[in-house]
């Protein structure tokens, strides 16, 4: 866990193009328009939600360094979407009804080590994923701090790292074929 | 009240009655006589490498503190003070020398001995009225491991672990003996779905004939190997001892060939070879046969596969170790770990993580399709008309019982060894599961000893 830092301003310019970019990027998800969303991610991006675990205070980690539910490179992340897109997606077919919640953004200038002369903005937000399914299951909700690297490309932010720390260590939804 | 018997009768006609995937009565002949005394698996060694180390696993309500203690013994204690029942460690993974309960600070050396508590003097006279050096968190009643997997039986007499797993220890090493130095796993990642456990436990035991269908969409974009999700009638399946599992029919090679082609390099190979036996390198190099998913009775389940993981279409294997943790009649946790063998080049652990990653596991694009299933047949499996309805579980026999799928001669694999579609396997982990639920001798199919 890193410390408390404060965020830039939310009328920073970089503030609302980052916060922004991440509201029509939740849309793009609840559309379920995931080749759009492709296009929003660099060639080299990074995306990674470690397993989260229940240790003692003094401890000094609280999540797996080893395991994750994601560790996605483009080519995982693309075979995820081409999946989607297939006619045999069962577990989004029925498609779920989702609502990506995102709220509380704060930014920061530059990558780790950079003073964001080059653009670079990190961003960080809290998600609530709600996601239901048929006519009788319970709905199920993944909460989650996201700690992303908005990178500056042609056409506005793309998203070049994401980190996400989910907060429950026992997930209380069927599968990750959602993007979060 | 759950008629046992019946479901017994039931399952030998290759009837299953479709009210035990939810049914409270069920569960609760389940928790007590299969939970009660089967050796479940709790955690693998490689978990806990140092003094201290801990992880904390179940066993349906009973909630074990796996530890290694300072000698380096790693025991299994129940998770619960002596005193007032507090758990005494309520993290899930952890280093610790001692555990202290948090409620009136009674505490524990990792040992399981109770090292001190408050007052003693005061408040119990010393060792008079509480002889510290009689006291110990309570231990699992029986704690044995097979290849560094660590299982534990809630009762203090039966069968061992080794009488337990029988021949099916051919097929284990293939998954957790890849060389002398065994396997270290990573993980777990952990979820729950709405689903009963059974469900998972049967179709990683012998279910060759859903990967076609439920699938299908990993075959469309070419993240598995094998181009045709038909193939998988070309596999053998077997069941011998307390395990049955799915194989895939490798094409035409020699030992070292078609380990290559499921994307092992030629170090892994070499180790393999050394550390299998001549009936366990056999069966790849002669047979052509490699193991793909398989349920130790009753609820570990393995899997072994070999994706595509980059565009220029490089192939590397994973191994995943699957546990269905039943929570209850109608919700199961999934623990699922990254397994690898311990003498893999880094390069090969790193690669074999991410096919794991994009295959299985929470977010695994085969795993999704199937929860997705076994969710709906649990929902569906509750209500009145499911209690007359039998689902028919009857492939491979004919109207008069005969077997379909003959046994293959000269396969070199212990127990029984069909090939193509059928349920055989399901029908023998369903006959072990109600022989448990009946209370009688545990009914084998396959019972010990080699296939002449």
């Amino acid at each position: 866990m890193t410390g408390y830092e404060p965020s830039l301003p939310f009328d920073d310019s970089r503030h609302l193009a980052a916060h922004r970019f991440l509201v029509e990027e939740a849309a793009i998800l609840d559309f379920g328009d995931w080749a759009r969303w492709l296009d929003l991610l660099t060639d080299d991006v990074r995306y990674v939600m470690p397993v989260r675990v229940t240790t003692v205070r003094d401890t000094g980690y609280d999540t797996r360094a080893d395991m994750a539910h994601f560790d996605e490179d483009r080519y995982a992340l693309e075979k995820r979407v081409q999946r989607l897109l297939t006619d045999h997606a069962w577990t989004e077919d029925p498609r779920s009804r989702t609502r990506h919640l995102v709220t509380n953004v704060r930014c920061f200038p530059g990558e780790d080590g950079d003073d964001g002369a080059a653009g670079t903005v990190r961003a960080e937000s809290s998600l609530l994923l709600f996601r239901s399914r048929g006519d009788t299951r319970d709905a199920e909700y993944v909460c989650a701090l996201r700690r992303d690297v908005l990178r500056p490309g042609s056409d506005g932010y793309q998203l070049a790292r994401r980190h996400i720390t989910v907060e429950e260590s026992v997930l209380r939804t069927q599968n990750l074929a959602v993007f979060l | 009240m759950t008629d046992a018997s019946a479901i017994v009768a039931s399952i030998r006609e290759g009837m299953i009655p479709a009210y035990v995937y939810s049914d409270p009565d069920v569960f609760e002949l389940e928790r007590e006589r299969l939970f009660g005394s089967a050796w479940v698996f709790v955690a693998h060694e490689s978990e806990v490498p140092s003094p201290g180390d801990y992880v904390v696993r179940r066993v349906l309500d009973d909630s074990f503190i796996v530890v290694r203690d300072e000698g380096g013994v790693v025991r299994v204690h129940f998770n619960m003070c002596l005193h007032r029942g507090m758990q005494v460690c309520r993290a899930e993974v952890g280093n610790a020398s001692h555990f202290r309960c948090p409620y009136h600070g009674w505490s524990y050396r990792n040992d399981g001995r109770l090292a001190g508590l408050p007052f003693h003097q005061d408040a119990y006279g010393g060792d008079d009225g509480l002889p510290r050096a009689e006291h110990r968190l309570l231990p699992a009643p029986r704690v044995e491991a097979i290849d560094g997997l660590l299982f534990v039986s809630l009762a203090a007499d039966g069968p061992t672990l080794r009488e337990h797993v029988g021949d099916f220890v051919h097929y284990l090493g293939c998954y957790t003996h890849q060389s002398d130095a065994g396997l270290e796993v990573r993980g777990p990642q952990r979820w729950r779905v709405r689903a009963n456990w059974k469900i998972g436990s049967e179709n990683f035991v012998g279910d060759m004939y859903h990967t076609p269908q439920t699938h299908r969409s990993v075959v469309d974009i070419g993240l598995f190997r094998e181009p045709k999700a038909h193939k998988r009638k070309e596999g053998i399946l077997y069941f011998a001892g307390a395990g049955g599992g799915t194989t895939y029919k490798l094409p035409p090679g020699d030992f070292t060939e078609r380990m290559r082609y499921v994307g092992y390099p030629d170090d892994m190979i070499e180790r393999a070879r050394a550390a299998w036996t001549p009936a366990q390198v056999a069966m790849v190099g002669d047979d052509g046969f490699m193991v793909s998913a398989a349920t130790l009775f009753p609820n570990l389940s393995f899997v072994h596969n070999w994706p595509q993981v980059d565009r220029d279409g490089t192939v590397v294997p994973f191994i995943s170790l699957r546990q269905w943790q039943p929570v209850s009649p109608t919700e199961t946790e999934v623990l699922s770990w990254f397994a690898v063998d311990r003498q893999a080049p880094d390069a090969f652990k790193r690669e074999s993580y991410r096919a794991y990653l994009m295959c299985f596991g929470s977010s695994g694009m085969f795993e999704q399709d199937d929860v997705e299933n076994w969710v709906s047949i649990t929902q569906v499996s509750r209500g009145t008309m499911a209690r007359r309805l039998r689902l028919n579980s009857r492939m491979g026999l004919t109207s008069a019982n005969e077997a379909i799928n003959q046994q293959v001669p000269g396969f070199s694999g212990p127990g029984a060894a069909r090939v193509g579609y059928s349920e055989f396997n399901q029908r023998d982990w369903l006959t072990m599961w109600s022989s448990h639920l009946a209370g009688g001798p545990v009914e084998r199919v396959h019972p010990l000893g080699p296939r002449q």
